[in-house]
């Protein structure tokens, strides 16, 4: 590497009250470098981030940042040294535009009274988002935004502060294909300008796509740092989990049994046209489809969330109306969403969660049947490995895999015949991911139909029975298990 | 958090030392001393309250509470579905005054008139919570109109006079039944009944949010509205049966303490909602919703009443007891931030 070295952090060191997070970790970064930073779930990455962006203390340990030793205090300290963060969970206010977000507390002025300087500050909001190459209106609000969109807001809001060392997040957990391209070709362009770059996520095909170099934790230790040419997946994979996985995507065949569900002429007034379709017991449909295909428009009025305008569901060839999500669960439906905490009480305990969709079950005369409860709890504890340090723990002290097992376990205990998974997952590591596909392969030979929603081509392709392709809130192609590429697949994703 | 760099290399303060090493532990240990200060000065002035332990006081300050509690134990149940109910303090004038007009001068069995009084608050806890969820009002503004409203009901009622009033300076028009004013300070077997009546609230209480769907589904509602919704919970009628009892818990608060007072009024009450949140969130209660229970209302209700009993054996004046109630309230929810935000 012949450009200088930016940061080093020596024996970074941090526990909280039974957990070591992190376990003497030595990380470097070059200037103008892109450093991608592996782990599971709880391996660390977001530990380190956060106390390299200020928001966490270290226990012990060095961050010399171009020679200096320094002490990062807080994030608007981090911030002056050239240090900005991309958080995972996005810090937007969703009633303000996104030029108020980018410049939030530091908003131009005009002088004298210093009132604010509303359009300096939109024009000033609209270059830097030129600059990025995104099409964004600055006096948009961002909640009127897509996830992808505000992830974009919030690395314009980072990059106006001038930093020279971005952290991000898990930037691409929410973005679609095509968003993530842009963004790859965004931070390249940063990265010519010197910026340095650690880029958190789980997604091993990232790697060598973006990356230089790339470090794996785990459990709060550092395996090793390797360039990306030495990184195959296969030696990854091993690293960050400490053994051999199996098939990443580990597809059994099912019979396909009877129709259980059949859609006709399902239409929500300029959002949804005229959807049809048809599942069979044992049967995963994929539906593939980008950001603002309308595959969670679908879902949601699918399960009763949202009301459709006309169309026809048949559950086991009768006709039904669907007008709540208790409706929905009665005829046998699941939805796992695709914002998990949409999906969680996180205040409630492991238990709480995963009864709430059968509270009528375990209630008898409106009481709960507390015994019933910890049984069905604790199946589902072992059969998912639910990794707790007890079973009453509340599921906001999970980490994200184990909550999104939480989540499946509700559905799993409310026996649902019909299971919609949307983006399952999502900002999931490679080891749950891969115990995600098993359930699902599992419950379909149960003689459940799954529908999988999903943006992510390699898991559709290798997990579906049958795919449908969704763009603009319509149906655009069918295609048969093996029938379809990936180039196939996305050219009709991107039609209009 | 208190970050300061030069107090992180303290390990020279050596293994002695250690465990008010750290700025978040030395915080701890404040915490520690300000909570056993806080015991210690409670502990002084009950212990120096004039006759604070005799039986008659206890009973005393049993009674008093008893009506707080109650209202508590729904106001418990209505902020952990995400709400809050400013309308109780009207509800209990409004429901304890019919009550006592309808017998008192409609000539109403006594029976059917505390019925028509528990009614009455179910009915307007209905109401509020109709306007809370066909209506989409916010439960603040919504019970913030109740409130106005149910006090100008009452006073309707009442004609602004006490129930019963007076025929001349010496004789009343009429006078109250025993079976009300027995729930205010009658006994059984020589306890109370009115804290007899809150004890059994709070266990209905306890029972409810503890061991029924239904508790669970207001812990779901006010943990996360949405995810209770796509788990298949009727959050809308949930919130509405939280109302309704809510209403005829405060319509029960509202018999207790006529029966105490031997006399209704439309303007009694007053401040007891903003007294029953207080209690709640010295509780331990979440204000924000999704955590909390009735075993912390009854000791908040609890502390807050004895406060007010050692104040008065104190001879402190109502007007600077004001004022040390709602330190009280601020510095609890303080302490609770504090030890929140730095554990111990």
């Amino acid at each position: 590497m012949s450009s200088s070295l930016i940061l080093r952090a020596e024996g970074i060191d941090k526990s909280y009250p039974g957990v070591h997070a992190l376990d003497h970790v030595d990380f470097d970064l070059f200037e103008g470098e892109i450093h991608v930073l592996l782990g599971e779930n709880g391996a660390g990455k977001s530990t380190f981030m956060k106390i390299l962006s200020g928001s966490l203390p270290k226990d012990s340990g060095r961050i010399t940042l171009r020679g200096q030793e320094v002490e990062i205090l807080n994030p608007h300290h981090a911030w002056e040294l050239g240090i900005g963060m991309v958080y995972q969970e996005l810090s937007l206010i969703p009633s303000t535009s996104v030029a108020e977000n980018i410049f939030l507390g530091r908003l131009p002025k005009r002088k004298p009274l210093g009132t604010v300087d509303w359009a300096e500050t939109f024009s000033r909001a609209r270059n830097i988002l030129d600059d990025l190459g995104v099409d964004i209106d600055p006096r948009q609000r961002v909640r009127d935004l897509s996830m992808g969109e505000r992830q974009l807001t919030e690395i314009a809001k980072a990059l106006s502060m001038n930093v020279q060392i971005l952290l991000l997040d898990e930037p691409t957990s929410a973005l679609s294909e095509e968003e993530r391209e842009r963004l790859f070709h965004i931070l390249r362009g940063l990265q010519e300008k010197g910026v340095a770059v650690i880029y958190v996520s789980h997604r091993l095909a990232e790697v060598p796509q973006i990356g230089q170099r790339v470090t794996v934790l785990r459990d709060g230790k550092k395996i090793g740092t390797l360039p990306v040419e030495q990184a195959d997946e296969a030696t990854l994979i091993r690293m960050m989990v400490g053994r051999e996985l199996g098939e990443q995507f580990p597809k059994t065949e099912v019979p396909r049994g009877r129709e259980l569900l059949r859609i006709r002429g399902l239409t929500v007034e300029g959002m949804l046209h005229d959807l049809n379709l048809t599942l069979h017991e044992g049967e995963i449909l994929g539906i593939f489809g980008l950001l603002g295909s309308g595959r969670t428009p679908f879902a949601r009025v699918l399960f009763g969330v949202d009301r459709m305008d006309s169309g026809e569901i048949f559950v086991d060839g009768n006709k039904v109306e669907i007008s709540s999500p208790a409706e929905a669960i009665e005829l046998g439906f699941g939805y796992l969403t695709e914002d998990r905490k949409e999906g969680l009480i996180p205040h409630l305990s492991i238990p709480a969660n995963i009864t709430l969709a059968s509270l009528k079950q375990i209630c008898q005369l409106g009481f709960l049947k507390h015994s019933e409860e910890r049984q069905a709890a604790e199946k589902y504890v072992r059969e998912l490995g639910i990794h707790t340090p007890k079973l009453h723990q509340r599921v906001e002290f999970l980490s994200g895999g184990n909550q999104q097992k939480v989540a499946l376990a509700k559905w799993l205990c409310s026996r649902s015949k019909i299971l919609i998974f949307d983006e399952p997952t999502r900002g999931i590591d490679v080891g749950a991911k891969a115990e995600v596909f098993r359930l699902m392969n599992d419950l379909a030979g149960q003689g459940v139909g799954i529908i999988m929603l999903s943006s992510e081509l390699p898991e559709v392709l290798a997990m579906a029975d049958r795919i449908l392709v969704m763009a603009g809130g319509s149906f655009t192609a069918e295609f048969a298990r093996g029938q379809g590429t990936q180039e196939d697949l996305m050219r009709y994703a991107v039609v209009r | 958090m208190v970050k300061n760099p030069s107090e992180s290399g303290v390990s020279a303060l050596g293994r002695v030392g250690t465990w008010v090493a750290t700025p978040q532990l030395r915080i701890r240990l404040g915490i520690r001393i300000i909570l056993v200060v806080a015991v210690l000065l409670f502990i002084y002035y009950v212990s120096t309250a004039p006759r604070f332990f005799s039986a008659t006081n206890a009973i005393n300050v049993g009674q008093r509470t008893a009506p707080d509690i109650i209202l508590a134990v729904g106001q418990t149940m209505v902020i952990i579905s995400a709400g809050i109910d400013l309308s109780v303090g009207a509800v209990v004038a409004f429901a304890g005054s019919l009550a006592s007009v309808a017998y008192c001068y409609w000539g109403i069995p006594v029976g059917l008139a505390i019925l028509m009084g528990l009614a009455s608050g179910a009915l307007l806890g209905l109401i509020n919570g109709l306007i809370i969820t066909k209506g989409r009002i916010p439960d603040f503004i919504a019970t913030l109109g109740m409130m106005v409203t149910a006090r100008g009901l009452g006073l309707l009622l009442t004609g602004g006079l006490p129930v019963p009033s007076h025929l001349t300076a010496l004789t009343l028009k009429a006078y109250l039944p025993p079976e009300i004013i027995w729930l205010g300070s009658g006994t059984v077997l020589g306890f109370p009944a009115g804290p007899l009546i809150a004890l059994a609230v709070v266990i209905l209480g306890w029972v409810i949010l503890k061991h029924t769907g239904f508790g669970r589904a207001i812990f779901a509602l006010g943990g996360n509205r949405e995810a209770a919704r796509v788990s298949g919970i009727d959050v809308d009628r949930t919130k509405l049966l939280v109302y309704v009892l809510m209403g005829v818990l405060a319509a029960l608060a509202g018999l207790v303490l006529t029966g105490r007072m031997n006399s209704a009024n439309a303007l009694m009450g007053d401040g007891m909602e903003l007294q029953s949140i207080a209690a709640v969130v010295i509780g331990g209660t979440n204000l924000f919703g999704g955590e909390g229970g009735v075993i912390g209302s009854l000791v908040g209700a609890l502390i807050m009443g004895i406060l007010r009993n050692v104040l008065n054996l104190h001879n402190m004046q109502d007007f600077a007891q004001r004022v040390v109630m709602g330190l009280l309230i601020i510095g609890v929810v303080l302490f609770d931030q504090l030890r929140r935000r730095y554990g111990g």
